[in-house]
């Protein structure tokens, strides 16, 4: 099993590194490749089971669209194809259309789904979130310049039912296109949401496996879930 | 700016809230500076300032900075006011300005010394220009308010004022791009025992060359992106530090540091490197202010940590110290892990990292504890690990992760349970406490004093 992590170096903002630790730890037999910034992207050039990328600063995420902007026939073709991809933070609005910044000008994204993103950096969002996927709690935490609006909502990803979803409106976090999975949600997810983990796990190929401290992580999951449903509302 | 009416009736409006909260017994407050921007927005360029300004920020280390710097000033008969008992947000510095000035505001003090928190920048550089500015650092820190350092670096790159004298840290290379036309000087530590061949830290803020995005060489490396870099590709280098701690000699708490090819010894009052950076900060803000090595080292002799950040208790054999841990700042947390893994003894750590004011009323984000290195925590003379609080569960698990084994943990939600927790096979107890929690973690060590009384009888 090959995970390729896309930037590491760059693309690791609010701990979601950890994203990909806990799946070394679950996984010591896979194969993780780091693919520098300056480095060739290999998933376009051979088979990987899961493409990972996290969050990075609005600076970086020019760099990287643009890295990638040659990549874009290839990248649709293994979204088509199936592959999994998991981008969290503002990963994610690198493959929609573009992002808009406060003066009304536009950084253009791949384009590979309907989506777009507003950027407002005197104005950070932070919030709880509280969702449901394949009939599972999903829990997160946001902390973004962004939201993010799309017309198509049946690309939604988690259900809303607590929290902000893309956007105040939204009745979904995230984007689902086939096996690509992006979310704003941090924590690290795959960490927090023992349950979307197994999920994942599944779908790439790795089968029932024990998750890392998996009977610790689930307590520590369904305390959260009871501290959700005391503590957080709306 | 000229001073119209409105500043006036929100200069009084405040000296009235002063007065009240004086008669109702609060100190320290900076609801009289919010009253004085709420009713005149730009009222801290409107009030009269001190002939003077020296300020401090960074992310990391503003506060033990100021109040060293202050300590020196009043140990030197020199008159001042600062924001220390108050706010380092816009608040607080009105507030201080407010309280130190005559009826119609003008200023009692010629010389001001403010901590000036690096997010609130835009809310008083445009107001107020400081003479001298001290950076401490540049790190990531709550997610919340910092979001990251790039963030940071671009709010004091556009907000800092252009005629600012500023004071960097040369061995770190965000700090040091601040404000490329402000004038400038740069204080650095050529070698410290401690330091590595390679990064340990999980975070790293400058993994490529800042200029061209080429592979950076580490001469030196210390704790995250703190060292001495160079880049082959562009010619960038971290720059030579006008401030040089040449020696750092640990054993008899002190160190030299070279200015113009001049050397001066000055004591260390903790030996972490932290604070190593902290009073080498200290050192080159209040030579730029104008006081000699000889005045600096007279007051250095007679300095401490303060207590709200460091403190360390002897109690029938065994070493209670109580370590500020700043909760959602994953750098500190990290720099408190270290310590206490290098710490002599066998160790036991009670750790409450949850926000204070977060679980009373939501479920904290507690993402940030996976960009703190828990690993430091993954070490033999580490005998137990007392984790208390809200998130213990989760705490727990980031614990498990980093390798502690399972049987070195207890875990618990009632922070007033783990003195009860503590092993009898460590002779050092840290606790480590927010900056909200340090009354409980004080209530905490009273636990294991009163504790160790009872078993000594």
């Amino acid at each position: 099993m090959k995970i390729e992590i896309l930037f590491p170096e760059f693309c690791n903002l609010f701990g979601d590194t950890y994203n990909m630790i806990y799946l070394e730890k679950t996984l010591p037999d896979a194969e993780f490749i780091r693919t520098p910034i300056g480095g060739t992207v290999r998933f376009t050039e051979e088979k990987i089971d899961l493409v990972y990328m996290g969050p990075m600063t609005e600076r970086m995420q020019e760099r990287v669209i643009e890295k990638l902007r040659p990549l874009k026939e290839k990248i649709a073709a293994e979204i088509e194809r199936g592959t999994a991809f998991l981008f969290t933070g503002n990963a994610l609005e690198v493959f929609g259309d573009y992002i808009e910044k406060e003066d009304g000008s536009r950084i253009e994204c791949l384009g590979l789904y309907r989506l777009f993103a507003k950027r407002n950096m005197m104005h950070r969002h932070n919030s709880d979130f509280e969702g449901t996927f394949e009939g599972q709690t999903i829990m997160g935490f946001k902390t973004q310049f962004t939201m993010a609006y799309t017309p198509d909502e049946s690309l939604g990803l988690f259900k809303k039912v607590k929290g902000i979803g893309l956007n105040p409106k939204a009745a979904y976090e995230g984007i689902r296109l086939r096996n690509f999975f992006g979310t704003y949600l941090v924590g690290p997810i795959l960490v927090v949401n023992p349950p979307f983990t197994k999920y994942l796990l599944k779908l790439i190929g790795a089968g029932d496996v024990p998750l890392a401290f998996e009977k610790e992580n689930m307590e520590a999951y369904v305390q959260r879930k009871k501290d959700f449903a005391e503590k957080v509302h709306g | 700016m000229k001073r119209n009416l409105r500043f006036y009736f929100a200069l009084m409006f405040a000296r009235g809230t002063a007065l009240v909260l004086k008669l109702i017994g609060r100190k320290g407050t900076s609801m009289p500076g919010s009253w004085a921007i709420i009713l005149c927005p730009d009222f801290i360029g409107r009030m009269p300032k001190p002939e003077k300004i020296i300020g401090i920020t960074g992310t990391n280390g503003k506060t033990t900075v100021a109040n060293m710097i202050e300590d020196v000033l009043e140990d030197n008969g020199i008159d001042f006011i600062c924001n220390r008992s108050g706010t380092n947000v816009h608040t607080g510095i009105a507030s201080t300005l407010i309280a130190n000035s005559h009826f119609f505001g003008k200023p009692k003090h010629k010389l001001a010394v403010f901590e000036m928190d690096e997010r609130s920048a835009p809310n008083f550089f445009p107001y107020m220009q400081p003479d001298i500015l001290l950076c401490t650092n540049i790190f990531r820190d709550s997610y919340k308010r910092n979001a990251h350092a790039e963030f940071i670096l671009d709010i004091l790159n556009r907000e800092i004022p252009k005629g600012t004298k500023l004071v960097l840290n040369a061995d770190d290379p965000l700090c040091s791009s601040i404000g490329p036309e402000n004038d400038r000087v740069y204080y650095g530590i050529d070698h410290l025992d401690t330091d590595k061949a390679v990064c340990d830290n999980i975070v790293n803020d400058v993994p490529v060359c800042p200029k061209c995005f080429g592979p950076l060489v580490r001469d030196v490396v210390r704790y995250h992106h703190i060292g001495r870099v160079h880049c082959e590709n562009c010619g960038y280098h971290s720059p030579t530090p006008d401030y040089r701690a040449t020696q750092v000699d640990v054993e008899h708490m002190q160190m030299t540091v070279e200015k113009d090819g001049a050397a001066h010894i000055y004591p260390l009052a903790n030996a972490n490197n932290i604070n190593i950076y902290n009073s080498l900060a200290a050192v080159a803000m209040l030579s730029e202010f104008g006081l000699t090595p000889e005045q600096i080292q007279k007051s250095f002799k007679k300095m401490g940590i303060s207590e709200t950040r460091y403190s360390e208790t002897v109690a029938n054999g065994r070493k209670i110290i109580l370590h500020l841990a700043k909760g959602q700042n994953p750098i500190a947390c990290s720099r408190a892990f270290e310590n206490i893994r290098n710490a002599p003894g066998k160790k036991s750590v009670i750790m409450f990292l949850d926000d204070y004011f977060d679980a009373r009323h939501t479920v904290e984000n507690t993402a940030w504890f996976y960009d703190t290195d828990f690993e430091f925590l993954n070490d033999e003379s580490i005998v137990q690990i007392v984790i208390a609080g809200a998130r213990h569960h989760d705490t727990y698990v980031r614990t498990l992760l980093a390798g502690v084994p399972a049987e070195r943990i207890v875990h618990m939600r009632n922070e007033d349970d783990a003195p009860a927790a503590v092993t009898p096979e460590a002779d050092t107890i840290f606790i480590l406490y927010d900056v909200y929690t340090i009354r409980l973690a004080n209530a905490i060590r009273q636990k294991l004093l009163e504790g160790g009384k009872e078993a000594a009888k």
